[in-house]
């Protein structure tokens, strides 16, 4: 096993392995960027790099650097997390040909898994069903409408090198094209290097459901069932859950056998997902993607089978044995995640950069936090906006839902917007607790929302509750006005009757 | 005291007093007796009978934010006695809007010259923040009067990119 290991990300994943290496009683290494020096990941290594400035181009993104970084401390191994490095064959190859031990898949894998149309042709190959598109990078954008036209609207454009919902853009119909093109092209530049895009045709009410597999070094391929991550925003997942609640055993078996096939036909090695779209009606399932590394949503699997996935991926990368074989997997009761994001919801989820003022963490039977913050921390403009995630676990998907919606209710973080509100409301839902999940999910659920609280009086305690914000507001003005005519010292002309009411929250102040 | 507390749009007169720990207050005719319990200085647990209200309240630009329960409330306190008029005015008049930057980022592309005329919905400009791209579009057809950033620009939440009237 290894002594010491290297993370090379930050925020909740970089916790995540921290975790584990502490787990496995090896030393784990942070690297940092100037605007994570004081990071809660940082304080939990043992040892800690700078990388250099901010912008992830010059510090979590730099191979060099972080290769350098993993020298100079000594480290065995690196852990790319998922995001920045985690699947640039580059970094893996650098890795190694640095004697170090990259916990990834081989970067041959990597590269065919990479680019979506090559990806898209490795699946054809091994017999699993693709999404009706272009197999070849789009060339222009005449070919582009023709493409369009071909497959008839609605059609999706997704860069060739893409993740995370980035360069990616539904269009409707042609009025929108032009438009969508050129965004998807430079956001896939920004994000990726490459701004090639590829053409799909749009499913209808699909869900995305998801196959968890892992392979070691001496042929075992196995799944660990799936995850439902339907309930997106901008083709980003927001709420996870496994299993999903229109799984039976006989579709993740056809599901779970189709990904180790894939994962088979690409010598795959460590942790891997295969992320389908599936017709809501008809049950059939289309191969998106393989990401090929580590998934945000890796704790609803963990905490359903019971198996920790970062201890696995570095065991394997350590020459070991899958500690399981696909008989002896288990599913058992139900788990759901949010991640917690620093946004707000109500203003269609721009990012909420700032420090947190007030955080209370939920806990409790079933409950699991995932965090990269503490309170204190500065949520930087430079990264994801993810903070952390929460995840769920009870016997049945209802009492899942009910854990949820008590730990969400506890969650406070103030001083950015976050996510919460909007996820308070959500497993509230009718559509949500009835399991009728598909991608369009939060635009519907927007609507019936808007509705329902256009139709519904205010309650008594609701009125109460209002009144008693109010109160909560003046005291605080007042005592606010207080503190300032206290630092600007008495000015003549102020009634009697205001300084009595000072002196009153003084008073109270001191008890 | 007389204060008037604004929220989502409407004004709710409010008259409190506060003795010591205790607060009266009336809104609408309803009247409040509340202990205050102090858990920090922008934290208060207020009692009305056995009732606990754990009240947080953050301040922003001219708002309050109320955390109370699972709820979020944005309430602007007026207070008559110290209203000055430089609380109204500053907005553009005859209807026209601004696109506003809804957090700081960098300017990647704008689509729209001045006087170029625009419908609702059209993408203005695109903002480019924590490796996202926005489409900043207009809420109204109209003309652009003004565009106020170029591509590469660095901007903050709350700037005005561009005028449409």
């Amino acid at each position: 096993m290894f002594r010491k290991l290297l993370i090379a990300n930050r925020g909740e994943i970089a916790v995540r392995v921290i975790r584990a290496c502490r787990d496995l009683a090896i030393s784990p290494i942070a690297v940092y960027s100037e605007a994570d020096a004081a990071a809660v990941h940082v304080s939990l290594a043992d040892e800690a790099v700078l990388l250099g400035p901010s912008p992830s181009s010059e510090s979590y993104l730099s191979i060099p650097k972080i290769v350098a970084a993993a020298l100079k401390a000594g480290a065995e191994a690196i852990h790319p997390g998922y995001g920045f490095l985690a699947e640039n064959p580059d970094f893996a190859r650098a890795v190694v040909e640095a004697g170090l031990t990259f916990i990834g898949p081989r970067p041959e894998a990597m590269e065919i898994m990479g680019s979506k149309t090559t990806a898209r042709r490795a699946a054809m190959q091994a017999g699993v069903p693709i999404v009706p598109g272009t197999v070849e990078p789009l060339a222009t954008f005449s070919q582009t409408k023709e493409l369009a036209e071909q497959f008839g609207y609605p059609v999706m454009l997704k860069a060739a090198a893409g993740g995370g919902g980035k360069g990616m853009r539904l269009v409707h119909s042609y009025d929108e094209l032009l438009s969508a093109f050129e965004t998807a092209q430079s956001e896939a530049a920004a994000a990726f290097g490459d701004s090639s895009l590829y053409l799909e045709k749009a499913i209808d009410r699909p869900r995305h459901i998801e196959i968890q597999v892992f392979a070691d070094t001496f042929g075992n391929t196995v799944h660990l069932g799936e995850r439902e991550c339907s309930i997106q925003r901008r083709h980003q997942k927001v709420i996870e859950e496994c299993p999903s609640p229109i799984n039976d055993p006989e579709l993740r078996k056809r599901m779970g056998a189709a990904a180790v096939k894939l994962a088979r036909a690409v010598n795959y090695t460590g942790a891997g997902t295969v992320e389908f779209l599936v017709a809501g009606a008809t049950r059939e399932f289309y191969f998106l993607e393989m990401n090929t590394r580590l998934q945000v949503e890796h704790p609803v699997t963990e905490l359903v089978t019971g198996i920790d996935l970062v201890r696995e991926q570095i065991n394997v990368a350590a020459g070991a044995m899958l500690s399981f074989r696909q008989e002896e997997i288990g599913w058992h009761g139900h788990a759901i995640e949010c991640r917690v994001y620093a946004e707000d919801a109500e203003n269609n989820f721009v990012p909420s950069p700032g420090r947190i003022s007030y955080l209370r963490v939920p806990s409790g039977p079933g409950v699991r936090d995932d965090s990269g913050v503490e309170l204190g921390s500065d949520v930087s403009i430079y990264y994801d906006p993810m903070i952390s995630k929460l995840a769920v676990w009870g016997r049945s998907r209802d009492k899942a839902i009910d854990r949820l919606r008590t730990a969400l209710d506890e969650y406070a973080i103030d001083g950015i917007k976050t996510t919460l509100g909007f996820f308070r409301e959500i497993v509230r839902d009718q559509e949500f607790i009835a399991g009728n999940l598909d991608t369009g999910f939060i635009s519907r659920f927007k609507q019936r929302r808007d509705l329902a609280t256009a139709n519904t009086p205010e309650s008594e305690g609701q009125i109460r509750a209002r009144d008693l914000a109010l109160i909560a507001a003046a005291i605080h003005y007042l005592r606010l006005q207080r503190e300032t005519s206290q630092k600007t010292a008495a000015s003549p002309g102020q009634t009697r009757w205001k300084m009595s009411g000072r002196r009153a929250v003084a008073r109270g102040k001191a008890r | 005291m007389k204060l008037i507390a604004e929220l989502a749009g409407t004004e709710h007169g409010l008259i409190i007093k506060i003795e010591q720990q205790k607060v009266f207050a009336e809104i609408h005719g309803r009247n409040y007796e509340v202990e205050i319990r102090e858990r920090n200085e922008n934290h208060y647990l207020l009692l009305e009978g056995t009732r606990v209200f754990d009240c947080r309240v953050e301040q922003t630009r001219e708002k309050f934010t109320v955390h109370l329960d699972r709820n979020e409330y944005s309430i602007r306190i007026i207070d008559p006695k110290r209203l000055s008029s430089a609380q109204s005015g500053s907005r553009h008049d005859h209807g026209a809007v601004e696109i506003i930057a809804p957090m700081p980022g960098k300017v990647v592309r704008v689509l729209v010259e001045a006087g170029a005329a625009v419908t609702t919905g059209s993408s203005i400009l695109v903002v480019e923040a924590m490796k996202m791209q926005n489409e900043l579009k207009t809420p109204k057809t109209g003309t652009v009067v003004s565009v106020n950033a170029e591509p590469g620009a660095t901007v903050n939440a709350g700037d005005v990119l561009a005028v449409i009237e």
